[in-house]
């Protein structure tokens, strides 16, 4: 899903790049304000978990791979706030350092996977979270096919307003491919999650006691 | 929370180094949808100018320690900036 440089048009990407400084700004505030302490050495353990978990492709249909994002994973263990600096930190070190995602596009890659994935990917738990165990795994599940599905919503949106193709079968295409990819996403989300929550109960955000 | 960090870091380096044996070199969802609907060549390829593009640390000729060497660099980064982030995130907090 990260988009490379030279498929957004000018006014799309810049105006991302131009939204995407101050969304950050605001979550990395908001982080400081309300981050749990404890979790501090967490940031640096689950970012290089999600950068190495989003290196791996995976075949899905033949002829497509796909690979985890980590939007909800990051949400429900570092709260989405943290999740949001973090997923958007990985971004940069993915267009840097390895050419993955471009760089005038990672605005729209920011909005798209860090913004909008992470908070899509928290809303299933942060709604359902406190109706039990089971519950929680369904919560889980979806928060990583929702949060898929919503960047690929917006990447579609900002490749149709780009005119790289007509709107139509680029919305179907890139819906159609990622609710199969959402499903493998969902799956590792509510597995990983599961782990961590048998090791600690009140782990996995929002704690089902809050 | 030290049962956690062992399980995490555990399965990131897991990945680093097992990766590649499940690893698809087929396009991803964005790169097939762009092939299908005919866009693909708008991408701005290029050559590479960083020395891990494409998650190959290019200076190693052979795949399979360059892609763990590559991910290793990646890992050790995002670490990093987790450490940072995390005294940013202490010193909001005490002004």
């Amino acid at each position: 899903m990260h988009i490379p440089d030279g498929f957004l048009s000018t006014p799309v990407w810049a105006a991302l790049d131009l939204a995407a400084v101050p969304s950050v700004g605001y979550f990395v505030r908001r982080t400081q304000q309300r981050f749990d302490d404890a979790r501090i050495p967490l940031l640096g353990v689950l970012g290089s978990f999600v950068f190495a978990a989003q290196m791996i492709n995976f075949p899905i249909v033949a002829g497509t791979s796909g690979h985890l994002i980590g939007g909800a994973l990051l949400a429900l263990t570092l709260g989405p706030s943290a999740a949001t600096v973090v997923m958007t930190a990985i971004l940069f070190v993915q267009a840097l350092v390895f050419q993955d995602g471009g760089l005038l596009a990672l605005g729209a890659n920011v909005i798209n996977m860090a913004v909008l994935g992470v908070w899509v990917g928290y809303l299933p738990m942060k709604v359902f979270g406190h109706l039990g165990r089971r519950a929680r795994s369904v919560a889980a599940f979806a928060g990583g096919w929702l949060s898929l599905m919503a960047a690929a919503v917006f990447a579609a949106t900002q490749l149709s307003l780009s005119s790289v193709a007509p709107a139509g079968p680029l919305f179907a295409s890139m819906l159609g491919i990622h609710a199969l990819t959402g499903i493998a996403e969902g799956l590792i989300t509510a597995v990983t999650l599961g782990a961590i929550e048998r090791l600690n109960p009140a782990f996995v955000l929002p704690a089902e006691a809050a | 929370m030290k049962r956690i960090i062992l399980l995490l870091a555990g399965l990131t380096l897991t990945l680093v180094l097992l990766g590649v044996l499940v690893a698809s070199s087929s396009p991803d969802g964005l790169e097939s949808v762009a092939e299908a609907l005919g866009f693909a060549g708008l991408a701005s390829e290029g050559e590479a100018w960083s020395p891990f593009a494409d998650y190959q640390f290019r200076p190693i000729n052979s795949p399979w320690p360059a892609q763990v060497a590559a991910g290793l660099v990646g890992v050790a980064l995002m670490y990093g900036f987790g450490v940072l982030f995390g005294r940013l995130v202490r010193r909001g907090r005490r002004s």
